[in-house]
C-alpha cells in the first residue's frame, strides 16, 4: 500500500520484524519450536563519541535480570 | 606410582648417610617435582583444547549449512547491485566491520582490522574520507580499532555470533544503522570470506544506499516511488548484514578449529619431550641412590 501510516513509526526492516514475529506465533506447535528459534536475537549496542564507548544498551531488553543476583542466606 | 616408590626409596636411604650427599640428591627430586607438576598442567591443556576442537568441529558443520542458505540473501543482493553501478566515486564510505566477541579463534579478527586498515590508507582502492563512520560488530575487532581508528567509530555491536547469527539480529542491526541517522554514500561490509575449512580471507560487500539506488540508470527504467526504494534500500543492507555474518560465523568457527588442533598438536609434542626428560631425571636419580648404595656396601 502506498499511503502506509506505518511508515513514520519504523523502518521497513522493524516492520518485517513485526511481521515475521506474528506468522511465528501462529504456527503450530511443532513448527513452532523450531521457527522462534530463528526470532532470537540478545543485540547490544554502544553508541561512540570522539573515540570513548557510550553505554551499553539491550535491544530487546531480557525479562529476567542477567547476572546481579543475591544470594539465598 | 613407580616414580613415588623411587623417591621414597630415595629419601629412605639418604636418611642413613651423610647431611653433605642430601643436598644434590634434594635438588634432583625438585627439578622432578618440577617437571611433575608441568607435566600435569600441560596435560590439562591439552584436553581442553582438545575439547574445544571437537566441540568446534561440530559447530562447524552447522555453521556451514547455515552458511549455504544465508549466502543465497547476499548473492541476491548483489544481482541487483551488479545492474545498478553509478558512475561517480562515492566519497563517503560507511564501514562495517563483522566479527565476534570471542577469543582463541586465531587470526579472524585481526584479518577483518587490517583489511579495514587497509582500505583507509587506500592501497587497492581510493581512499575513503578520513571520517568516514566505522560501525563495528563484536568485541574483539572493536577493541583493535579502536586503538586505531576510534575517531571514526560511530556504534558497536555485542552478543551476536553466540550461536548461528539469525535475520533478527541482522535485522536489528540495520534497523540501528538506519536509526542513527549516519550520513553516507555507500557501505563497505567487512568480512571474512570463507575459501575452505582450512583458510579464510577477508572480502567486502557493497552496498548502495538509498540515493545511490534512485540515481543509477539501470534503477531508473523501474520507475519506482521514493518510499519502496527506501525500503528496498534498508533491506537490501540488512540482507548483506546477514550474509556477512553467517560466513563471518562459519569462517570463525573453521578458525578455532584449527587453531585448537595446532594447540593440541603443540601441547602433545611438549608432553613428549617432558616425559623424556622427566623419565630421564628419574633414572638419573635412581642410579645414582644405587651407585651410592653400593659404593656404601663396599665400604662396609
Amino acid at each position: 500500500m502506498s499511503s502506509a501510516t506505518w511508515r513514520q513509526f519504523f523502518s521497513f526492516n522493524k516492520y518485517s520484524q513485526i511481521t515475521a514475529r506474528a506468522v511465528r506465533q501462529s504456527l503450530k506447535e511443532t513448527e513452532r519450536a523450531a521457527a522462534e528459534k530463528r526470532g532470537l536475537t540478545a543485540l547490544r549496542y554502544q553508541n561512540w563519541e570522539n573515540g570513548k564507548g557510550g553505554e551499553q544498551v539491550y535491544l530487546n531488553p531480557p525479562e529476567t535480570p542477567v547476572g546481579k543476583g543475591t544470594p539465598a542466606v | 606410582m613407580l616414580a613415588r616408590s623411587s623417591q621414597a626409596f630415595a629419601r629412605a636411604a639418604a636418611t642413613q648417610r651423610l647431611a653433605a650427599a642430601a643436598p644434590p640428591n634434594a635438588r634432583n627430586m625438585a627439578t622432578l617435582r618440577e617437571l611433575e607438576l608441568r607435566l600435569k598442567s600441560v596435560r590439562n591443556i591439552a584436553k581442553i583444547t582438545k575439547s574445544m576442537k571437537m566441540i568446534a568441529s561440530t559447530k562447524l558443520a552447522k555453521a556451514q549449512r547455515a552458511m549455504q542458505a544465508g549466502k543465497q540473501y547476499g548473492d541476491a543482493n548483489s544481482e541487483v547491485f551488479n545492474h545498478t553501478s553509478t558512475e561517480e566515486q562515492p566519497k563517503r564510505k560507511l564501514f562495517i566491520v563483522v566479527s565476534s566477541d570471542k577469543g582463541l579463534c586465531g587470526g579472524i579478527h585481526s584479518s577483518v582490522t587490517k583489511a579495514t586498515r587497509r582500505a583507509f590508507a587506500g592501497e587497492e582502492q581510493e581512499a575513503p574520507d578520513a571520517d568516514s563512520p566505522i560501525m563495528v560488530i563484536g568485541d574483539k575487532s572493536k577493541a583493535q580499532l579502536s586503538r586505531v581508528l576510534g575517531q571514526n567509530m560511530v556504534l558497536t555491536f555485542n552478543q551476536i555470533g553466540r550461536d548461528i547469527p539469525t535475520f533478527a539480529d541482522a535485522c536489528g542491526v540495520a534497523d540501528l544503522i538506519v536509526k542513527s541517522d549516519v550520513k553516507y554514500d555507500v557501505v563497505n561490509i567487512v568480512y571474512n570470506k570463507f575459501v575452505s575449512a582450512l583458510s579464510y580471507e577477508a572480502g567486502v560487500y557493497v552496498v548502495m544506499n538509498e540515493h545511490g539506488l534512485k540515481e543509477a540508470p539501470g534503477f531508473k527504467a523501474y520507475e519506482m516511488e521514493d518510499d519502496v526504494t527506501k525500503d528496498l534500500a534498508e533491506f537490501s543492507l540488512a540482507n548483506a548484514i546477514f550474509a556477512a555474518l553467517v560466513e563471518g560465523h562459519a569462517c570463525e568457527q573453521s578458525s578455532r578449529r584449527n587453531a585448537m588442533d595446532n594447540a593440541s598438536k603443540n601441547a602433545g609434542d611438549m608432553i613428549d619431550s617432558l616425559t623424556l626428560q622427566y623419565n630421564r631425571g628419574r633414572q638419573a636419580a635412581i642410579t645414582n641412590e644405587l651407585v651410592d648404595i653400593i659404593t656404601g656396601a663396599s665400604a662396609l
